[in-house]
């Protein structure tokens, strides 16, 4: 079950990385936490209203009964374990005992469909899974009952439906933290047995590659590429310890695990789980944490509710944010360019600071915030500069699965928009001579699990090949453009990255997701996807009445407004790469459609696939098209439903 | 603006329902009280005797009150009364050697028991009945103090408080004032708390629909009883510290039928069953006359308003007649209602509503 391993002569993990101590692994870093900082909150979760704090000495407590328990149920090293479900402790108290006992955690996204994660258990040989509610239980449960006998136990956290019913083969967490407490009493060597197993060069945890193309590959990361890529990132500032760290993220993304577990077990976070998902913005206010990463369609969205609750205020309260907001986001753009405020400047941004900008951050939650991030995709200009210019120093980061997440990030003082920044220290970036940038490090993995093929692509001479385009700068700042793969070319041979365009749409908050097509085309056209907060309330403003998503999308006003959007990014875009029609979708795209990944990043194929009718429209030169829409219910189900849409032109800026 | 939330949260359910869960709120009773209790050090003594010490007792008076009006819901038009028994019980306890700690809780007792007999035959009956039954009250304590001798000492006598002290300190210049200071905030704390125990929620459910909650298991009978065993008991010592710190001699006029209809005024418009609006009531009933008085007194003086004297004594009046019509018209839940609205329009600061 060890995974391939680059160069492929090297059968002791050990020998591939030499400087890593043997000892420096998670789990005696949760130990010296537990015996150094014992009584100081671990972690907190919200339940019934309150917040039920987990001190490090309750983490090893937990993590060690339930690894003795998991011992008993006969999981060996290297047994790849499923997790699945929304962030709870007991979840992240199973995947470091399941690291205790040197198997491998791998997590999965909770809203992924039966078949993926078939797929995925089947892949992975997977015979334990951790689960955290009934819907995973049955999801799973499906799953055996349609022919993956390999797995063996399957065990919930959240006993709401199951306790005391559960069906053969699954079992409470608790019981078997219970059970491994029992199991610790009897056998007095048994605790110093199980946290002395675990290595610096044992996996730590499997991830997935998003996979925008084909099946999600398995990223193996270990101990040591975990903790470096935490400590470089520590080394140039980017996390402190002691941290207050909002843990609301999907568990199945690289950047969790790296947060919540690898960072918060070497620098001593105190990690807060949301009551649920939905309560996650109200239970981020009530925690204030000081470290808080989110991808920037989450910074975009906050902007446009800020936004409408501001058009929705009363009028001085809405008189004093235009006073003083747009001077602030004026300011922090001429700070960026380099330019000192004068003492006036700096007394009325003070001033501000008490009667706009902090009422704000408080509002949201981000009062105490010293370091909020972003990564995953390019962020508008507008959204940046407007969380700067409330005083959160929000920065950029850049990394893939492969090499934990952290490459590079942008250095507080010398701050551009364009680029994300430096590299950490102890990781290097070059490029190579297509323009796709290379990283080494010791954050960087060690190949992909059980694929030798996608591995020697990737990892060459101890490179790690992205896959994305880009230049650095004089400076040593990398710029990044888009992948070299989504690279194309319209029929008259102009190159284009559609993902750059598609970006720089999506900065306005009218548009939520838009897909540009063009290739071996004579023009660029678009297929939008309104975002029915920021539109709805728009039409709700300009008096135009609507009921449903696909009733919104087709009003002409819309229409309109939409291509006002694209007017405008017309203008920074070269003549021929100009969108020349486009089309209002009655959706949005939909992960259950398989149009977008779990991260929202859109798959093309699939798209051009769905809408062929509606593209074919787009370029023949008609006005409306008929098109019948297969939709996939949240049970596995398919319907059709038929809908009537309109295309339409955008003059070429010359005529305007 | 003013009020910050985030990083507030509870790992217990206790500080959950604390009094005050937001920090601000705390802050503005933290600089009250200490305010209050600095208010000697540069208050001048006329302001502080005759303004801010009276202010004290009869919101001490209308918390009672709004016990049984606002929160158990019933009607009483007798209330002062209810604080003549507490101040004439209350002196002659003391008269009679009783220490006067044990003669405040004794007035409270009496006026307890004889607030509960009246409550216990008024219960019989609801509503606009009810309010006839509490002023057959005041007309009876009334005609009872006046014609009998040994309460009264005759019917245009004044009774002189004797001298007391209290917990070892003699009750006297700023000592008087501290007094209704303590009994303020003491009947402040416990109908804070009241609304949050069962009792309260019981009386509650009865202000709500006595036979609903009767449906519900609470007995409205023994629940109506006790409210007015409470409120009397809060009211009869209100009387005594009244006749005590402010008036230190007591006739049966100051406790007459519109001095009822001036403390359900300040109940009504500081607002139904609101704590702090029992303060705003008092201060508005109590205080706007004598300000609006003074003011017109200026105004007069200085040849703004060129009306006959008699005209002149009744504008005070009449404005107030008319700011008490307002109020009760713009804002029907009182004055802690518009407390309410402005505290809410710098909680959601700089929106309209809650963001999350």
């Amino acid at each position: 079950m060890q995974p391939e391993q680059q160069p492929a002569d090297a059968t002791d993990p050990a020998a591939l990385h030499p400087n890593w101590v043997a000892d420096d692994h998670l789990i005696n870093l949760l130990r010296h936490n537990a015996r150094e900082h014992g009584d100081e909150i671990a972690m907190r979760e919200r339940e019934y209203g309150i917040w039920q704090e987990y001190t490090w000495k309750d983490y090893l407590d937990r993590v060690l009964c339930f690894a003795a328990g998991l011992d008993a149920l006969g999981v060996k090293p290297e047994d790849n374990i499923l997790v699945i479900g929304d962030n709870r402790p007991g979840l992240y108290f199973g995947m470091v005992g399941a690291v205790a006992l040197r198997a491998v955690p791998s997590p999965a996204y909770p809203d992924t469909t039966p078949e993926e994660i078939a797929g995925h258990m089947e892949r992975e040989g997977i015979r334990f899974a951790l689960a955290e509610d009934q819907e995973q239980v049955d999801k799973l449960m499906g799953i055996r009952a349609n022919g993956y006998d390999a797995l063996q136990q399957i065990i919930y956290d959240d006993p709401r439906g199951l306790a005391g019913k559960e069906p053969a083969g699954v079992v409470a967490f608790n019981d078997i933290v219970e059970r491994g407490r029992e199991r610790l009493r009897e056998r007095p060597g048994l605790e110093d047995d199980i946290l002395g197993r675990a290595s610096v060069h044992d996996i730590a945890v499997l991830l997935h590659s998003s996979g925008t193309t084909g099946a999600p590959k398995g990223v193996p990361l270990k101990h040591g590429h975990v903790l470096s890529g935490v400590r470089n990132a520590a080394a140039a500032g980017y996390f402190r310890e002691g941290e207050v760290h909002m843990a609301y993220l999907p568990m199945a993304w690289v950047g969790d695990f790296i947060f919540s577990i690898g960072a918060a077990l070497a620098l001593r976070f105190t990690v807060n789980i949301p009551e649920r998902q939905e309560t996650a913005l109200h239970d981020l206010r009530e925690i204030a944490p000081t470290l808080y990463f989110s991808s920037p369609r989450a910074w975009s969205n906050m902007l446009t509710r800020i936004q409408v609750g501001i058009d929705e205020s009363t009028l001085f309260k809405r008189m004093l944010y235009e006073l003083f907001m747009p001077f602030a986001v004026e300011l922090e753009r001429r700070r960026l360019d380099g330019e000192q405020p004068t003492a006036l400047q700096r007394f009325w941004r003070g001033l501000g600071e008490i009667l706009v900008y902090g009422p704000i951050k408080d509002q949201l939650g981000l009062a105490r915030v010293e370091r909020p991030y972003t990564a995953g995709e390019a962020i508008g200009e507008d959204v940046f500069l407007y969380f700067r210019a409330l005083g959160l120093n929000l920065r950029q980061f850049y990394g893939q699965t492969e090499n934990c997440a952290l490459a590079c990030a942008q250095d507080p003082d010398t701050i551009k928009l364009h680029t994300v920044g430096k590299p950490f220290p102890g990781v290097e970036i070059k490029l190579d001579d297509q323009g796709e940038i290379l990283i080494r490090g010791d954050n960087v993995f060690d190949g992909y699990y059980q694929n030798p093929k996608s591995t020697a692509e990737t990892l060459q001479d101890g490179w790690l090949h992205t896959g994305d385009a880009g230049y650095l700068e004089e400076d040593g700042q990398v710029v990044v453009l888009g992948r070299v793969s989504e690279v194309v070319y319209t029929a008259a041979g102009e190159r284009f990255i559609p993902t750059y365009i598609e970006n720089r749409l999506k900065f306005s908050q009218y548009i939520k997701d838009v897909c540009i097509l063009g290739q071996d085309r004579d023009s660029l056209a678009a297929l939008v996807a309104i975002d029915m907060s920021a539109v709805g309330h728009w039409a709700e403003e300009n008096n135009i009445p609507y009921t449903s998503f696909a009733d919104l999308s087709q009003k002409p006003a819309v229409y309109e407004l939409i291509q006002g959007v694209i007017e405008h990014v017309n203008g920074v875009l070269p003549d021929g790469l100009q969108i020349r029609r486009f089309v209002n979708l009655h959706k949005e795209f939909d992960p259950d459609d398989g149009e977008v990944t779990r991260t929202r990043k859109l798959r093309r194929s699939v798209i051009d696939a769905h809408y062929a009718p509606i593209i074919d429209a787009l370029y023949d030169g008609s006005e409306s098209v008929d098109y019948e829409a297969q939709i996939t219910y949240e049970t596995g189900e398919s319907g059709v439903l038929k809908r009537h849409l309109t295309v339409a032109d955008v003059p070429p800026a010359a005529e305007k | 603006m003013f009020y910050r939330l985030s990083g507030v949260h509870h790992t217990r359910y206790e500080t959950a329902r604390q009094i005050w869960p937001v920090p601000t709120d705390r802050r503005v009773v933290y600089i009250l009280l200490a305010l209050a209790l600095a208010a000697p050090l540069y208050l001048p003594d006329l302001y502080l005797s005759s303004y801010v010490l009276p202010w004290l007792v009869w919101s001490a008076a209308a918390l009672s009150l709004t016990l049984l009006m606002g929160i158990a819901g019933q009607l009483h038009f007798g209330f002062a009364a209810v604080m003549a028994i507490g101040a004439y019980s209350s002196i002659h306890l003391a008269r009679a050697g009783v220490p006067f700690e044990l003669a405040l809780i004794g007035a409270g007792v009496i006026t307890a028991v004889i607030g509960t007999l009246f409550g216990a035959a008024a219960l019989r009956v609801k509503g606009l009945y009810l309010v006839m039954a509490t002023l057959a009250m005041q007309y009876l304590v009334d005609w009872v103090i006046i014609n009998v001798p040994a309460i009264s000492g005759g019917a245009q006598a004044t009774l002189n408080t004797p001298e007391v002290s209290f917990l070892f300190m003699p009750l006297s210049g700023t000592g008087l004032y501290y007094g209704a200071l303590l009994w303020a905030v003491i009947v402040t704390v416990f109908v804070l708390n009241i609304k949050r125990t069962s009792f309260g929620r019981a009386l509650v459910a009865i202000r709500d629909k006595d036979y609903a909650a009767a449906v519900i298991g609470v007995n409205p009978f023994k629940y109506k009883l006790l409210a007015f065993f409470t409120a009397s008991f809060l009211g009869g010592i209100s009387g005594a510290v009244l006749a005590f710190c402010y008036y230190q001699a007591v006739t049966p006029e100051q406790f007459g039928f519109n001095v009822s209809i001036q403390l359900v005024a300040m109940v009504l418009v500081g607002g139904l069953g609101s704590v702090i609006g029992a303060y705003l009531g008092a201060g508005f009933v109590l205080l706007a006359p004598m300000f609006l008085t003074n003011a017109v007194a200026y105004l007069a003086v200085w040849g703004v308003l060129p009306l006959s004297s008699s005209l002149l004594a009744h504008i005070p009046l009449m404005v107030y007649g008319l700011l008490i019509v307002g109020f009760i018209l713009f804002e029907p839940l009182g004055l802690a209602k518009i407390y309410d609205n402005i505290r809410k329009y710098f909680l959601v600061w700089p929106f309209r509503h809650t963001q999350s």
